[in-house]
């Protein structure tokens, strides 16, 4: 094993480990935590994939600003363990397999996709710069990143007239 | 590293995430578990990124196929970050009113 | 791209009228004259004048279907302001705010209506989609508006992931996200694909409420305020089927035999769950929840057929569909019992309304000399022209006949019983619209022709 591959396969359990913990720990705020963790390590694959950019933006966007703003909503409700709804234990059971079985047939499925002989080298290529990056999304991309704006809008004047006080 | 390795953990990150959507009442918590999900679609799309990159590069060295997923990842975000804010905003309209975020709190105040 | 670009700007421009003027009724004029021009910038287009000449990259394509589409979504949308503005005032005190949402959401219905590329279909349904989280809840201090909102926006960012992981299989399958370019045949079919093509599926079912992925509708519709309501489960849902059509035929159109049958399961499902349930419903605003339920049903059958004639269908059946609903949804608003016992004795006390209202009522059962009737029969005969599998068309006219039930329901409350005075006031202009509003559903029952002409050019 050379070191990328341990570096995957740390980053792999990492991950799912993580997540795992995000679904089963009890108390809101460790969940966040575990979130942010599994954001780190994802970011962590694409720094592998020499798609720096998205690794950058990975951790501002989600970790910094996204995970920050939910950890504040927690906090600001004051969520414990204590206070932690659960659902009984058959219908946690049956959403458990359902997702396992979910699992299970996307794996059976594509375990011989037609792609499966390809590959991916981390180490090469520029495409994930932002160089390159940037150069596409201001020439091909320049409307999709222009109509974006609309979604923004809508999002930022929704929120004013969701929050606001009548 | 074969692509089936990065199939293989953006499905399990990605069943983790409907696991937790089945499972839990928290409404934050739910939300928390389609992030994972848009997180897991996010890391099949970069690797796939870099699969047909590697494909076309054999040929064509300078190629930039593969820049429109990684594109597309971005616009992912840029659409999960304007979720989020509305998302929020609803769930503390909630809590304002009934002081609980439990999506089955409804329910029981209609029977 | 004319109506993109203008109900943008339009947007912006109600929220500026929300801050400038204090009057409220503003924003509603200003909101109408909007509609107006989007109305003429889309015919402008159609005839061939763009304003803007922006080089999409093939990202997007404005053909006659899409354009027809759109212009019929913002008729729809004009008649929808000139009935229910008022209403639409009430709730809350941000009415400028909610037109400007509104305006989004058209800016979202013309790009799906045009889209070429996932990416913009993702955009293109997540701003349909957002805005409609707000409006959903809108009616803050109210709890069944909070958990319609929060219902929704849960399902819905969930059917937009299992959404993008299908978009994201599908890239990894054929390394484009052009429709067209994934070249998806008959005989390369492979699971990856096919993997990508059932979460499609899944996630559009989602949107578009069909069985068995339609639970949180009832709810959703039932809670929402019902000014939004009216606008969800007409506007908004035809704009979802054409994202459903037009994805399924550009990128999946020839392998359609792969997925037909999965289609043609939903479908049955859709109408005969629709229908039935809908008969049990005691509230009237419930049971248009149920039935908009059911005329998806209809409506996928243009999916499942995917010819000529269900595109026209289609077309048709927003139309036929909406308009009327648009009208019910109007005159419902205004009464203050929503159960049918409500409409006890309507037609002594107001006896125009009753009238329209029952013309309206045709028009969704699908009786001759309404717009209904054609839009059902052109969706039938595409199912029959397609020819794959009959039985469907028998569930499809066997469910058509059990919904004459349950919407003559009404109009015998309206004419055969006794009842108090529902003592609702309306203006002569709401009822010169939905006088107009049920002429051209007339229209469309007796000479479609007109409308289906427009997509040849």
């Amino acid at each position: 094993m050379n070191i990328t591959e341990i570096l995957f396969w740390f980053l792999t359990a990492l991950a799912i480990l993580s997540a795992l913990m995000v679904v089963f720990s009890r108390n809101p705020v460790h969940s966040v935590l575990w979130l942010i963790l599994v954001f780190f390590a994802i970011s962590g694959h694409y720094i592998m994939l020499n798609a720096q950019f998205l690794a950058i933006v990975n951790l501002i966007v989600y970790a910094g600003a996204i995970m920050v703003l939910f950890l504040f909503v927690i906090m600001l409700m004051n969520m414990n363990s204590d206070s932690e709804p659960q659902k009984n234990k058959w219908l946690k059971m049956a959403g458990t397999v359902a997702g396992g079985s979910l699992l299970l047939i996307l794996v059976a499925a594509l375990k011989n996709s037609e792609v499966q002989y390809q590959k991916v080298e981390g180490a090469q290529g520029t495409i994930g710069l932002i160089h390159n990056l940037g150069k596409t999304l201001f020439t091909d991309y320049v409307v999709p990143f222009e109509i974006s704006s609309v979604l923004f809008l809508s999002a930022m004047v929704g929120a004013v007239v969701i929050g606001k006080k009548d | 590293m074969p692509i089936n390795y990065y199939i293989f953990l953006a499905i399990t990150l990605f069943c983790i995430g409907i696991v937790g959507v089945l499972t839990r009442r928290n409404a934050i918590i739910i939300f928390m578990c389609i992030e994972l999900m848009l997180n897991a679609v996010n890391i099949l799309l970069v690797a796939f990124s870099k699969m047909h990159y590697l494909a076309a590069a054999t040929a064509n060295p300078a190629t930039n196929v593969g820049s429109e997923a990684q594109l597309f990842v971005f616009f992912i975000m840029v659409v999960a970050a304007a979720e989020v804010t509305v998302g929020l905003a609803i769930i503390v309209m909630m809590y304002r009113n009934i002081h609980s975020v439990d999506i089955n709190f409804l329910n029981r105040l209609k029977h | 791209m004319n109506v993109i670009i203008l109900s943008a700007i339009l947007g912006v421009i109600m929220m500026y009228t929300g801050v400038m003027s204090k009057n409220k009724s503003t924003a509603r004029y200003v909101a109408t004259a909007g509609i107006l021009a989007l109305i003429g910038a889309n015919w402008l287009e159609f005839a061939g004048v763009n304003f803007f000449n922006i080089d999409t990259r093939g990202m997007l394509e404005f053909t006659s279907f899409g354009l027809v589409f759109n212009l019929i979504i913002l008729v729809c949308t004009l008649v929808y302001f000139l009935l229910s503005g008022k209403d639409l005032e009430e709730v809350g005190a941000n009415a400028a705010d909610y037109f400007a949402l509104i305006f989004f959401i058209l800016t979202g219905i013309a790009i799906v209506s045009a889209f070429k590329t996932m990416l913009m279909l993702f955009i293109g349904i997540e701003i349909i989609s957002i805005p409609l989280y707000i409006l959903a809840g809108s009616d803050k201090k109210n709890l069944r508006s909070n958990e319609a909102a929060l219902k929704y926006f849960l399902m819905g960012s969930f059917s937009t992931g299992l959404m993008l992981m299908g978009i994201a299989l599908l890239y990894g399958a054929t390394g484009t996200f052009y429709t067209d370019g994934m070249y998806l045949g008959l005989g390369n079919i492979t699971v990856m694909k096919m993997a990508g093509l059932v979460l499609l599926m899944i996630s559009l079912g989602f949107k578009v409420s069909a069985v068995p992925f339609h639970f949180w509708t009832p709810d959703v519709y039932d809670g929402s305020p019902t000014v939004f309501t009216s606008f969800m489960a007409t506007i908004v849902k035809a704009a979802f089927f054409i994202a459903f059509l037009l994805l399924f035929e550009n990128a999946f159109g020839r392998m359609h035999s792969e997925w037909q049958f999965a289609m043609a399961l939903i479908t049955a499902a859709t109408l005969i769950i629709g229908n039935i349930t809908a008969v049990f419903q005691q509230s009237v605003k419930r049971m248009l929840a149920y039935s908009s339920i059911a005329q998806a049903g209809f409506m996928l059958l243009a999916i499942f057929a995917l010819n000529n004639i269900g595109k026209q269908g289609l077309i048709l059946y927003t139309a036929a569909y909406s308009l009327p609903t648009i009208g019910i949804f109007a005159v419902l608003m205004r009464m203050k019992d929503y159960t049918y016992e409500g409409f006890n004795g309507f037609a002594k006390h107001q006896p125009l309304l009753a009238a329209l209202l029952a013309v309206f009522l045709f028009s969704l059962a699908g009786i001759p000399l309404t717009g209904g009737f054609f839009a059902k029969y052109y969706m039938l005969v595409a199912a029959m022209k397609n020819g794959a599998m009959f039985w469907l068309v028998i569930i499809g006219v066997c469910c058509a006949a059990i919904s004459v039930y349950y919407y003559f329901r009404i109009i015998q409350a309206m004419y055969f019983r006794e009842g108090a005075d529902p003592g609702i006031q309306v203006s002569e202009g709401f009822k010169t619209v939905l006088v107009l509003t049920a002429v051209l559903v007339i229209i469309l029952g007796v000479h479609p022709d007109w409308l289906l002409h427009l997509l040849d050019n």
